[in-house]
């Protein structure tokens, strides 16, 4: 044992066993090293430490009495065990020696706010933290990544903590994984379909409602910048921005919050999504505002950018954002699409020029054109809009009874822009109830699954249409024969009604199956 | 939303519906009407503050009128517009005895 006292801390090495045989002897230089400084704060490296039995882990015991703040790191796989096994982990701060992995020549396949991921071989990447002192940041990380697989989106989790030279690395199991930005880079033809799971998989995400509490509300974030700009704007504009993000009102759904096409990876057939640490709740205009960024607003006066960051182009970028917006809103509008597109570039040109700014950017010429050109997009934008909010005419929803509410809820917002009669709303809703209720007691039994709803409004004439969309068994309810309603009541089976009483409320109920989907339609002029 | 306002005279059971009795909510009608309807001879479901009712609520109406046929009567009263319209749709206006 060398005793290596640095100023403040007392560090220790402990080295080979402790046992019976040198307990005492250990004791005492221990206790030696402590002496007159109760206070002090323990670091024991046990980074050669091979055995250590109960009498070693009296001595650890009386040391934590006198010198309550006591660390013991590096400890090899072996002793930890055993500091496991008697209660020790939860008696002091004790941390497992941590492999050391070497990225020098690997694949760099991501790279996020806060570190950047390798390949290390053909099964697995390490994720290395930016900050040198990233332990806390790993915890974090694994726990939001816990949580969201047990909420159900498919994400990876880490399973080993490593050194990869200063910093601190997860190391994520990633069979032939690939990332959507390799495949939009590699096989262009394969664009549509990425859109649609880039979609599909964000949908889930904002479908998602997370228990209150367990993740950061990203307005809060956003209010921040808003509260940094004040000092770069116009009086007034400055006011409007903290008022438009003060009024987006507080949203349990998940958010990623850096939900670009590196981030989604295609490991086999199942799409993974990684880089869970931002992830946070809030409206949906934040995630749009920082998908923006990364595919349009970091880009936009360099065009290189985009292609160094993602390996696509920026026409592919600007083509796949598009795409994506399209399929997200469920709609081809343009006028519908450049306010939604317009509200989440008001987020996330504040974002860029705080970060800018922050980042020394006024000091460059090019930095301040940027800053310029951001700003004044953003002026532009704060002149024309009142809100930052719209509505989804579509949502993606856990199929299940229970959700029943959520799905009635959603239907009469996007009725609210249409004039529909109470008796009209009604007999909407009882449609709506009957048909997804029975996507949720048949569709997917005895399993569980998603279902898309779609509501849209015509003018001239007045027609609400609203789409059901499930991947379940096939099966056409349109089919079935009508019940007999001249049977007396002895007669009569109980149920069988739900369908029937949609036909009957509603102008039109058709049915078709197309790409292993069962698509059904309501439609009721009003 | 549902709340059942429950009252027994006697062989008689009143019961008043206020809400809505969907897929969510009929459940909890039949789970009262389950353990009530022994030994009674007169169900009385007032719908007077019922608002919507659904092909889940028309069910429980069913299954209570076929026990009911077995020992005594069932009568549903103060039925709005928009329910009445659900039980002429789907002849449960032939079936039940509404007042």
């Amino acid at each position: 044992m060398i005793d290596n006292n640095t100023a403040g801390l007392i560090s220790l090495d402990l080295t080979g066993r402790i046992d019976s045989n040198n307990a005492a002897a250990v004791e005492q230089t221990l206790m030696a090293a402590v002496t007159g400084r109760p206070d002090a704060p323990v670091l024991l490296d046990a980074e050669k430490l091979e055995y250590i039995s109960s009498a070693g882990l009296r001595v650890l015991l009386h040391l934590k009495k006198t010198n309550k703040d006591l660390r013991i790191i590096n400890v090899c796989p072996e002793v930890y065990e055993i500091l496991e096994m008697t209660g020790f982990t939860e008696m002091m701060q004790i941390e497992k020696a941590y492999r050391v992995v070497s990225v020098e020549g690997c694949e760099e396949i991501g790279r996020g706010a806060n570190g950047t991921v390798y390949r290390i071989d053909q099964d697995n990447v390490v994720k290395v933290y930016n900050n040198a002192d990233a332990l806390s940041e790993i915890q974090h990380e694994r726990e939001v990544a816990r949580l969201a697989l047990i909420l159900g989106i498919p994400t990876a989790i880490s399973y080993d903590v490593v050194r990869v030279g200063d910093s601190y690395g997860s190391v994520f199991e990633m069979l032939n994984a690939r990332s959507f930005s390799k495949i939009i880079e590699t096989e262009p033809d394969k664009l549509d379909w990425c859109v649609k799971e880039y979609v599909g998989m964000l949908k889930r995400i904002h479908s998602t409602l997370v228990p209150e509490g367990k993740l950061p509300d990203l307005k809060r974030t956003v209010l921040s910048w808003a509260e940094f700009m004040k000092a770069y704007l116009p009086e007034d504009a400055g006011e409007k921005l903290l008022t438009l993000v003060q009024n987006v009102p507080h949203d349990d759904h998940m958010i990623h919050g850096d939900y670009h096409t590196k981030n989604l990876q295609l490991q086999g057939d199942e799409v993974l999504l990684i880089d869970m640490d931002t992830l946070a709740v809030g409206h949906p205009v934040f995630e749009l505002a920082s998908m923006y960024n990364a595919f349009i607003g970091f880009s936009e006066l360099n065009h290189e950018i985009i292609l160094k960051f993602q390996g696509f182009d920026f026409e592919t970028a600007s083509e796949f954002w598009h795409k994506v917006l399209v399929a997200y809103l469920g709609t081809e509008d343009p006028d519908r699409l450049r306010e939604v597109e317009d509200k989440a570039r008001i987020i996330g040109y504040t974002r860029l020029i705080r970060r800018s700014i922050r980042r020394g950017g006024q000091e460059s010429e090019e930095g301040r054109a940027e800053i310029e050109h951001w700003k004044s997009e953003l002026l532009g934008l704060l002149d024309k809009y009142d809100t930052l909010l719209f509505t989804m005419n579509e949502m993606d929803i856990e199929a299940v009874n229970d959700n029943l509410p959520r799905v009635l809820d959603f239907v009469d917002r996007n009725l609210e822009k249409a004039e529909c009669s109470p008796r009209a709303k009604m007999q909407i809703a009882l449609a709506v109830e009957e048909i997804f209720i029975n996507i949720a007691s048949y569709a997917y039994t005895p399993g569980k699954g998603h279902a898309t709803v779609r509501v849209e409004v015509s003018e001239e004439p007045v027609v609400v249409t609203i789409t059901f969309i499930d991947n379940g068994k096939p099966y056409d309810p349109v089919a079935k024969d009508d019940p007999d309603i001249t049977l007396s009541s002895d007669e009569r089976p109980v149920g069988g009604l739900g369908i029937f009483l949609a036909k009957k409320t509603m102008d039109d109920v058709s049915y078709e199956y197309k790409d292993g989907q069962n698509i059904l339609r309501l439609k009721k002029n009003l | 939303m549902l709340t059942i306002n429950k009252k027994t005279e006697n062989q008689k059971l009143i019961l008043k519906l206020e809400g809505r009795l969907d897929t969510v909510t009929s459940p909890d009608l039949e789970n009262e009407l389950s353990g009530s309807l022994d030994g009674i001879t007169e169900l009385l479901i007032d719908f007077e503050k019922l608002e919507y009712i659904s092909s889940a609520g028309l069910r429980v109406l069913l299954s209570a009128q076929k026990v009911m046929n077995k020992q005594g009567v069932m009568k549903v009263t103060n039925v709005n517009e928009t329910v009445m319209e659900i039980f002429e749709v789907t002849g449960f206006s032939d079936i039940l005895t509404i007042e």
